[in-house]
């Protein structure tokens, strides 16, 4: 379990974190999840007390990280995968950690077979493309067999075996009964494994919940219907006070209409239907409407947020 | 305590560059000794073991600062590449990670200079006698101070360069400190100071120019060798305690 009360970060004027409070449970994958400058990799470098927060705290197991002895037994953290000497070989690197918290260094080759990074273990870092340091650095949060993982990014640079394989670590660590937190960009691959969320944005907590739940209640949700007789439901469902788009002939998308409202209304007025099924946002449609407010970096020309753009 | 010097010893003897430097630091003055001992002087005037010492000793400056360069990188190299926070995720007492880090370039520093002093007296000795020239070190009442002198100046300043390392947080900053401060800043600062305080040689106490007693054959005036080592070991104590102090303070 870890426990973030009230964390405040500020750098010089500019306020990273601002009074951050959340809880990850243990036995799932919780998704961390925030804007570029949103302040997540704050949040964890104050959570792991490499940077000293303004105020709150973060407690792993009741314990602040300072407190631990031999961290690597207690909390796995990556941070960043470039966080390495170039002219060190990756065995090597994962020694020094190793024997830092007196682990064996037999344990080093162990996990470096566990990444896929056997045979690359006495290759100098500088010669490792990102995917291979993201292999590395996850072998090094491994490497004490910890209760508690923590991950920036893990997916970057990874090839679509590697992000496969990294989904699956994840999925069986949590398994396990482990406190999984990891932050990400690649949305679609949250979807896949969290299942909790925990979203910021400026420092601010958004919203913290199950992923169920958060795409419910940010998400588009609307009615798709086939029917040889749309136009007839069409007319029908606007006078019943819902909202039609209809992107070919036979096919309507309703808003504003449960799925048994448009089914009764057909029934009644004898339309055949092909289709009538629910349609609910994705977690990413959740996301951008979720943080729409809370976008530091904005792209040049049109910006696209919110379920709208992508309905 | 004994697993972070273990992680920081083998910090240390895993990068290519630290094996280069020590590598010059010991083959540099061996030469240098063993070739002054085969060329200098002749039968009718051969080398004696004042001559030879003086060469040994102004030449074992290299090894000494290239190991201040070794102990600086252990940790301005740790910022650079952001090895830092790694170390610090597995080791958050940071007081312990510095101590670790200062156990190990002393003592590595001390353990290089014995090597070339092995090397460079007894090579040096031997290439000399075999010469036909009369090697008696006995003979320099000063000799085995200065050697021990030497070697103890050797583990202060790599001190002085870990400490500058971990307030300077940057390579080329703290290299370019440790080359400007003895040769140029200590003897503007010294003349500066000198000025108001005219009845008072403050340049004699500038940090460097006291270390540099440690290891002096003669010592004319000025602090005498033990005061020479505490005096400096006090500075590179005390530099060493504010950059502790700054790295426990700032963000990693």
């Amino acid at each position: 379990m870890i426990e973030v009360v009230d964390l405040t970060k500020r750098f010089g004027g500019k306020t990273a974190v601002d009074h951050l409070s959340f809880q990850v449970k243990p036995g799932v994958v919780t998704g961390f999840l925030g804007p570029n400058g949103s302040g997540k990799s704050t949040t964890m470098r104050c959570m792991l007390e490499l940077d000293r927060p303004d105020t709150g705290t973060a407690r792993f197991d009741g314990k602040r990280f300072r407190e631990l002895d031999q961290p690597l037994h207690k909390v796995g953290a990556l941070l960043d995968a470039g966080y390495v000497h170039p002219g060190r070989s990756g065995r090597n690197h994962l020694r020094w950690l190793a024997a830092s918290n007196g682990i064996h260094r037999k344990r080093a080759d162990e996990v470096l077979e566990l990444v896929g990074l056997a045979s690359e273990a006495g290759s100098r870092m500088r010669s490792y493309s990102l995917g291979m340091r993201q292999r590395l650095g996850l072998a090094s949060v491994l490497l004490g067999d910890p209760q508690t993982i923590i991950l920036d990014e893990p997916a970057n640079g990874l090839d679509p075996e590697g992000i496969r394989w990294i989904r699956d670590m994840l999925s069986w660590l949590a398994g396990q009964g482990r406190t999984v937190l990891v932050s990400s960009h690649q949305l679609s691959e949250m979807a896949l494994i969290a299942s909790d969320l925990v979203v910021i944005g400026q420092g601010h907590l958004i919203e913290q919940s199950t992923v169920t739940d958060f795409v419910a209640r940010y998400a588009d949700v609307w009615v798709k219907v086939k029917s040889p007789a749309a136009g007839p439901l069409q007319q029908l469902v606007v006078a019943a006070g819902g909202t039609v788009v209809a992107p070919d002939p036979m096919s309507l998308e309703i808003r504003g209409l449960t799925t048994t409202q448009v089914g009764e209304l057909a029934g009644t007025n004898q339309i055949v239907l092909h289709e009538l099924s629910p349609q609910t946002g994705s977690l990413e449609d959740a996301y951008l409407k979720a943080t729409a407010g809370s976008v530091v970096y904005h792209s040049g020309g049109s910006t696209t947020t919110g379920p709208e753009a992508h309905s | 305590m004994i697993n972070t010097v273990k992680s920081e010893w083998i910090k240390l003897r895993t990068v290519t560059m630290n094996w280069v430097l020590t590598i010059i630091a010991i083959v540099f003055p061996s030469a240098i000794a063993l070739m002054t001992a085969f060329f200098k002087g002749d039968d009718a005037v051969p080398i004696d073991a004042h001559q030879l010492l003086q060469v040994i000793l102004a030449t074992s400056y290299i090894p000494v600062l290239l190991m201040m360069v070794v102990a600086a990188a252990s940790i301005t190299s740790e910022f650079g590449f952001g090895t830092i926070r790694p170390t610090f995720t597995a080791t958050p007492h940071r007081a312990r990670v510095v101590a670790a880090k200062a156990c190990v370039v002393v003592l590595f520093s001390i353990a290089v200079l014995v090597v070339v002093m092995l090397i460079t007296v007894l090579g040096g000795a031997a290439v000399a006698t075999a010469r036909g020239a009369h090697i008696d070190f006995g003979e320099v009442p000063t000799a085995t101070s200065a050697i021990v002198g030497l070697v103890v100046l050797s583990g202060l300043m790599a001190m002085v360069g870990l400490g500058v390392g971990m307030l300077a947080r940057s390579t080329p900053a703290t290299i370019a400190i440790l080359i400007i401060w003895p040769l140029m800043a200590e003897g503007l600062v010294g003349g500066l100071i000198g000025l108001v305080f005219s009845n008072f040689n403050v340049i004699a106490w500038m940090p460097f120019r006291v270390g540099f007693l440690l290891n002096a054959l003669e010592v004319d005036g000025g602090p005498s060798r033990l005061t020479a080592g505490l005096y400096f070991g006090a500075v590179a104590v005390a530099i060493c305690a504010v950059g502790t102090w700054f790295v426990q303070r700032r963000d990693a």
